[in-house]
């Protein structure tokens, strides 16, 4: 799962991005409007965490502007917690917003839930044949045994189950599983790939070779 | 006792008692001009019947005058000439010889007259004559001390010096008051029951006997009429009251309505309803200048009520950032164990926020000791250029650091003032100046005195302010990019300046010419 945050407030920035990198997530930061709005439309997130009030555009108007292309999710911060304002926020195209302070649980339960809503899974927990994937504690159970799985294995494995029947491209898995830091041409995915059939049996990943990856 | 403490209800008493009383006195005063008016008919006609039968007593064995002829209204007959009755022919006055002329009978007539009549009576209360429809059942005479009375009388002036001659020798009938009360008024009529009637008592000189002469109306029917004028005029009255009450109340409504409207808006914002307001509509009166300057008062309360819940409301998001950076920090630093770099940047974040919290509240609470004018000055004679100058050199290293350089061309200046306050004035606004400027801009400081005033400008060559965020430019929370530029930037800088200026009896204004930088303008009194 990849995820966008754009804040301004430096010190906030750093403790989102290290707290939800350390929920799984890859991340990428924008400390103003103009650069998160190129992000934004530049890279298919699975989420983005959006700040109110930024120098130079704002988060509504990055909204405005997203809108008209993209359907990414966005989880808005606001410090203004006056009806009219989460109104506008919404009525814009904000998917949900949460108004400072916040905790980080309520910040990760509300970033689960809208994510979850752009795919076709209604509940924080996924059953694949044997295996059971509970999105809310990030954990993977198979034949109801807990199987021990690193943070990206686990994202590669919530990633393909929330795309379940859906044919995932090596690119889409870069994408959503990379932050732009990371190098995306590396044989990383073959080998967290690997790792996931050894734990959870060979049938549960798919190769459809030329295309990508798929779960039943 | 609500109702007693009621002005309506007050008013509303104070003038039924009024219009009763007026009511009751013209009621009075009616009935009582009507009754006077009945009775002194009735005693007229009384009186003048009264004078016919004296007449016809008088004229009893005389012979009738030639001339002139009969006078009934007249009391005194005009005097025979004497000599022409023999005084043998005197007799006394008795049911045979007393009698009325025809014409005087009609006086009397029952059907004609409405009930005159009339009873005449010998010295032992014997009757004489009477008239056919005089009342029966009640007894006329002498009583017996009035029989002593008719030899009484010569003690007594008589009412009237009428005298008639019989051959020279004089007999004079003189006529005293029934009751033989002396010194009264003559022939008063009295009242008996429903009769009122007057009462003579002829006595003639020579004191051998007395004649009673009453003469009487059955009063019944105008006592009726009177009663039923009564019930009239307590009529009208209780129309009048009814009418008067009613229209009172209507105007008491009316003009009390207003207060109504005004009690019932003020119990409305004592409720925290702050935007009702007074219906002035048809209330021109003093009541409606009183709503009018209530509603200007309550227009400013909630305008200073919305403006203290502005103040509060953006104090606290202002507050919201750093306590969000505290949360996330401090979270995320407790989720798992860490190294003590990790640990050490987590607490420098956190006293970066709290010193920003740390500024905000100082300035707040500067704000609101300058709100509530506690804030006290340390007034002394100070150099106003020396002043600048410092300040300058506070914002020299900022200014370096954007390439912006500041010019200062300042001439020893003497004001009083709060040097500390001031040089927070001056500073803020340089940093501003540099903080808005464009690299490589320039700042430029004047200082001149001008009627009276130090007047100090401070002109940038930044990007300006726009036209519409000139009038908040000094408000409070006000930042011209509407967001966060700096952790110690809450937008209450301008605030405070102008605070602190208008403090000193000065004014702060600023000109931004479409993309021509911006100008602030400080007057002080010298």
């Amino acid at each position: 799962m990849r995820i966008l945050i754009v804040e301004d407030e430096p010190d906030l920035l750093t403790s989102l991005a290290q707290a939800l990198r350390e929920e799984g997530y890859a991340v990428d930061t924008a400390d103003n409007g103009e650069d998160g709005l190129f992000d934004a439309e530049g890279t298919d997130y699975d989420a983005i965490v959006l700040d109110v009030m930024l120098p130079g555009l704002d988060g509504w108007e990055i909204l405005r502007r997203l809108r008209r292309i993209k359907k990414t999710p966005v989880l808005m911060l606001t410090a203004r917690d006056q009806t009219r304002d989460r109104v506008k926020g919404l009525d814009i195209g904000a998917d949900d917003y949460v108004v400072k302070p916040f905790d980080l649980e309520e910040v990760f339960a509300r970033l689960r839930a809208i994510i979850r809503r752009g795919t076709n899974i209604t509940t924080n927990r996924i059953e694949i044949g044997d295996v059971l994937v509970d999105t809310a504690a990030r954990q993977v159970s198979f034949k109801d045994k807990l199987v021990e799985l690193t943070a990206r294995e686990y994202s590669l494995v919530e990633f393909m189950a929330l795309h379940r029947g859906e044919v995932v491209t090596r690119t889409q898995l870069y994408e959503h599983l990379f932050d732009e830091n990371e190098d995306s041409f590396s044989n990383l995915l073959d080998v967290h790939v690997s790792n996931v059939r050894k734990k959870l049996g060979a049938e549960f990943i798919v190769t459809r070779r030329g295309h990508g990856y798929r779960i039943a | 006792m609500k109702i007693f403490q009621s002005i309506k209800w007050r008013l509303q008493l104070w003038y039924g008692i009024i219009l009763v009383v007026v009511l009751a006195g013209f009621g009075g005063m009616a009935y009582q001009l009507e009754h006077d008016k009945v009775f002194r008919h009735a005693d007229n006609e009384l009186q003048r019947r009264l004078n016919v039968l004296v007449q016809a007593v008088r004229r009893v064995g005389r012979p009738l005058p030639q001339r002139p002829p009969f006078r009934p209204q007249e009391f005194n007959p005009p005097p025979g000439p004497p000599g022409e009755i023999a005084s043998e022919d005197i007799p006394l006055i008795s049911a045979g010889n007393f009698h009325l002329q025809p014409r005087d009978e009609l006086l009397f007539d029952a059907a004609a007259t409405n009930g005159f009549y009339y009873v005449v009576m010998g010295a032992e209360g014997e009757e004489i004559a009477r008239s056919t429809n005089a009342p029966v059942d009640r007894g006329y005479g002498y009583e017996p001390e009035s029989t002593m009375q008719v030899n009484q009388m010569s003690a007594y002036p008589p009412l009237k010096d009428d005298r008639m001659k019989y051959d020279g020798q004089s007999l004079k009938y003189d006529a005293f008051p029934a009751g033989g009360i002396p010194g009264g008024q003559p022939f008063p009529p009295c009242q008996r029951g429903s009769f009122r009637e007057n009462e003579i008592l002829l006595v003639p000189n020579d004191r051998t006997h007395g004649i009673q002469i009453v003469v009487g109306r059955n009063m019944v029917a105008d006592l009726a009429e009177l009663r039923l004028t009564t019930v009239k005029l307590a009529g009208v009255g209780g129309i009048i009251l009814f009418l008067g009450l009613a229209g009172g109340a209507w105007l008491v409504n009316r003009a009390l309505r207003p207060i109504a409207d005004i009690s019932a808006t003020a119990a409305k914002i004592s409720a925290g309803d702050l935007s009702q307001r007074i219906n002035l509509a048809g209330a021109e009166s003093e009541l409606g200048q009183l709503a009018a300057v209530l509603n200007s008062t309550f227009a400013r309360l909630e305008a200073a009520f919305a403006q203290q819940k502005q103040f509060a409301a953006d104090a606290a998001h202002e507050l919201r950032t750093p306590v969000t950076v505290m949360l996330t920090q401090t979270q995320t630093a407790l989720s798992r164990d860490r190294d003590a770099a990790s640990y050490q940047q987590t607490v420098a974040a956190c006293q970066r926020a709290a010193q920003r919290m740390r500024r905000l509240i100082e300035s707040l609470l500067e704000l609101a000791r300058f709100d509530a004018g506690q804030e006290v000055l340390k007034r002394f004679p100070l150099d106003l250029s020396t002043l600048v100058a410092d300040s300058a050199e506070l914002v020299k290293p900022l200014a370096d650091e954007r390439g912006v350089k500041i010019i200062a061309d300042v001439a020893p200046l003497e004001i009083t003032g709060d040097a500390g306050r001031l040089a927070q004035v001056v500073t803020n606004l340089l940093t501003n100046a540099v903080q808005y400027n464009r690299p490589d801009g320039e700042v430029r400081v004047a200082l001149e005195s001008a009627g009276g005033l130090a007047v100090l400008t401070v002109v940038d060559t930044g990007p300006g302010i726009a036209a519409e965020d000139l009038p908040r430019v000094f408000g409070r929370f006000f930042r011209a990019d509407g967001a966060r530029t700096g952790a110690g930037n809450a937008g209450l800088g301008l605030a405070i300046c102008r605070a602190i200026v208008e403090a000193h009896g000065g004014t702060i204004e600023v000109a931004s010419p479409a993309g021509h930088g911006s100008t602030f303008i400080v007057r002080l009194p010298v």
